[in-house]
């Protein structure tokens, strides 16, 4: 790779960290030790090749500043295909396929090149304007394998949800594993949800979950093709080494089957409410009709629909903390709190759900993307706490997250809020809201001040 | 009444008599007293001349006197009635009825409409709400595209401008707001039908601001 890094030892890029040595090499970047110039501190600068990157045909472009990276890649206007799925449900065969097509296309694309997913899921598949399908995040993991030795499995399972659902067998048991045909598992899994509206292995129990992946347990409904059995069923081999590969799944009839060029043509013949989800998705207001057609969101057995409600422009505005006048009288008193996340539906309610567990609060879905968090009545202080959140769509793939306390007391609403709840949120948090957790990169040190619990 | 004397504090405005305020609003003589001890905690929390000054407003929402927001400049805005930069105590008060659980929806509605019509014209523009959403998504450090932007505008002018001739007019927004009652959830503050209940906790908590200064 044709880097421009000369003279690295003296380096100091932007004028904050100088350069160290080259600890490892990945495909599109490298990453090297560093130290800030002001205060000597080490620390570890991956730093990408633009040229490579482009060269690449991911399109991606990375900028830094000294509190953000930047990646600027191509805008994948018609959200996540995961969104369009859950509109839907599931797929009709075609359509199913055409996504199918379009995804082992741009899996071998890369494999060719040496590069390798490893986190191949529904929240990394993208489609443009278009309607076409993008893969996202390829390529970004692409340093495992070169700055610490043999790949292994394990950073795979720092999933957002922390699901294993789409990882292959001889990944989770954290053996040294093939990219390609892990991958290639990962499409199999895909396919099946493409097909079927629901994941393939899906236990609440991981432990049954582990064993269901390891020997490929799945039953396939009833509406899969014959053809679209046999192709899932050498997909989900569960030794690598039998697996199939890319070539061989490309030579299939089925995959071959109603291959066009992509554009919108196939969708419109095949698909009318992909079409439709497609083109009239900001007028899903106008048709209450449509709003029937709850999505289902795939998490623990059995599968349980949720379809949040989009917010529009106003009431997004109307939650403004500067038109808040509550915090004039007592922020400390605040009983809700408000974050965005640009996770889907799914991770976000399993992330509740986990978080409920691990606090042993009861978790109820309800409709509309509500999801309700009590205290069981065993006595424990948490007995009569009730939270509420609520997920509010605000754009493809931006959620607004609320949360709110129902019942109980207010002091034991906040210690859950700052102990366990927000806490736990963690990554999936892309900006907390309503100006009483402001992140903290936006607050300026001065104007930084705990919040005074007792005078 | 002795805690309403504008002869408490030099240069101090004159502050209109509880009695007549709570006849103009829904608030209870007492309640307007208990009002007085929250507007005389901000009105002193920097300038300490017994007017609201809008770096004072900052500070008692943001806890930061230098925070701007688009929203919070509309808010002081509209409280200053007679719209001399500053909020009396008559202002305050007469303002914050609006607020009051038991103001009827109408008078919400029409406040909330000339908070959002940024310019003053009678309408809500379609330049206005865009300028608006680009504010909250920046206040909430939310990144999002023109296009996502355009497309969250688009969607609410399609629901919201009957007579599509690109912008709101009040009659729109009544009936707008009226089918989406969620917008108007900001313009209620519980804790004004108790205030007289709900102060002394904020005076216990107000050491809060003295931090800043």
């Amino acid at each position: 790779m044709a880097t421009t890094t000369t003279n690295q030892d003296s380096q100091v890029i932007m004028g904050r960290y100088r350069l160290g040595p080259l600890l490892g090499r990945g495909t599109f970047a490298k990453v090297f030790k560093a130290h800030k110039v002001h205060t000597g501190e080490a620390v570890a600068i991956k730093v990408f090749d633009k040229e490579a990157v482009q060269r690449s045909g991911t399109g991606e472009q990375v900028m830094a500043t000294r509190s953000r990276i930047y990646f600027a890649m191509e805008y994948a206007s018609g959200g996540e295909l995961f969104t369009r799925l859950s509109r839907s449900t599931r797929f009709p065969e075609p359509v199913a396929r055409r996504y199918f097509q379009q995804l082992i296309t741009a899996v071998e694309f890369c494999h060719s090149r040496g590069v390798y997913h490893r986190d191949l899921k529904p929240e990394n598949l993208l489609l443009d304007a278009r309607g076409d399908l993008k893969v996202s995040d390829f390529g970004l993991s692409a340093l495992d394998g070169g700055a610490g030795g043999s790949p292994r499995g394990d950073g795979l399972l720092h999933t957002t949800c922390g699901t294993p659902a789409y990882v292959a067998p001889e990944v989770l048991m954290k053996r040294g594993y093939d990219g390609a045909k892990a991958d290639i598992w990962s499409c199999g899994v895909i396919l099946f949800v493409l097909l079927a509206g629901y994941l393939p292995f899906n236990e609440t129990n991981l432990v049954i979950l582990y064993r269901k992946i390891t020997e490929s347990n799945y039953r396939c409904p009833p509406w899969f093709s014959v053809e679209a059995r046999k192709l899932l069923a050498r997909m989900l081999d569960p030794n690598p080494k039998t697996r199939i590969t890319i070539s061989k799944i490309m030579d299939r009839p089925w995959f071959q089957k109603g291959t066009c060029p992509l554009g919108d043509m196939p969708l419109i013949a095949s698909a009318p409410s992909v079409l439709e989800a497609k083109q009239q998705h900001d007028e899903e207001e106008d048709g209450l009709a449509r709003e029937k057609k709850r999505s289902k969101v795939i998490m623990s057995s059995p599968t349980i629909e949720v379809r949040p409600p989009s917010m529009n422009a106003f009431h997004i505005i109307s939650r403004s903390s500067g038109l808040d006048l509550s915090k004039m009288f007592d922020a400390e008193h605040r009983l809700e709190a408000r974050f965005s996340t640009r996770e889907t539906t799914t991770a976000i309610v399993s992330k509740l759900e986990e978080i409920a567990e691990a606090g042993r609060v009861s978790f109820k879905l309800k409709e509309k993307g509500r999801v309700e968090l009590e205290g069981s009545q065993d006595g424990t202080r948490k007995g009569a706490l009730a939270i509420e959140a609520e997920i509010f769509q605000v754009a493809p793939s931006v959620h607004v997250v609320e949360m709110r306390k129902t019942g109980g007391e207010s002091p034991v609403f906040r210690d859950f809020y700052k102990q366990e709840l927000k806490p736990s949120l963690g990554d999936m948090v892309w900006a907390w809201q309503g100006g009483d957790s402001p992140p903290p990169a936006l607050v300026p040190a001065t104007g930084r001040r705990p919040i005074t619990r007792r005078p | 009444m002795g805690c309403v004397s504008s002869k408490q504090f030099k240069g101090a405005a004159e502050h209109e008599d509880p009695a007549v305020l709570a006849k103009e609003t829904t608030f209870s003589v007492s309640e307007v007293e208990a009002l007085y001890e929250l507007f005389r905690k901000i009105s002193h929390s920097i300038f300490k001349d017994g007017l609201i000054h809008k770096e004072e407003f900052q500070l008692a929402l943001f806890r930061n006197s230098n925070k701007k927001n688009l929203f919070a400049d509309r808010i002081f805005d509209l409280f200053d009635l007679k719209r001399n930069g500053v909020i009396d105590f008559g202002e305050f008060v007469r303002s914050l009825n609006i607020f009051h659980p038991e103001t009827p929806l109408a008078d919400k509605i029409s406040f909330a409409f000339r908070l959002y019509d940024l310019r003053g014209t009678g309408y809500i523009e379609r330049e206005e709400l865009y300028e608006m959403v680009l504010a909250i998504l920046n206040e909430s450090d939310l990144l999002l595209s023109d296009e996502a932007v355009e497309q969250i505008v688009d969607q609410t002018f399609r629901q919201a401008d009957l007579n599509s001739d690109g912008k709101i007019d009040p009659d729109e927004w009544k009936a707008f707001a009226s089918k989406n009652p969620a917008l108007l959830k900001n313009m209620t503050l519980p804790y004004l039908k108790d205030i007289t209940m709900a102060f002394p906790s904020f005076v216990l908590n107000s050491g809060v601001d003295d931090e800043e200064l």
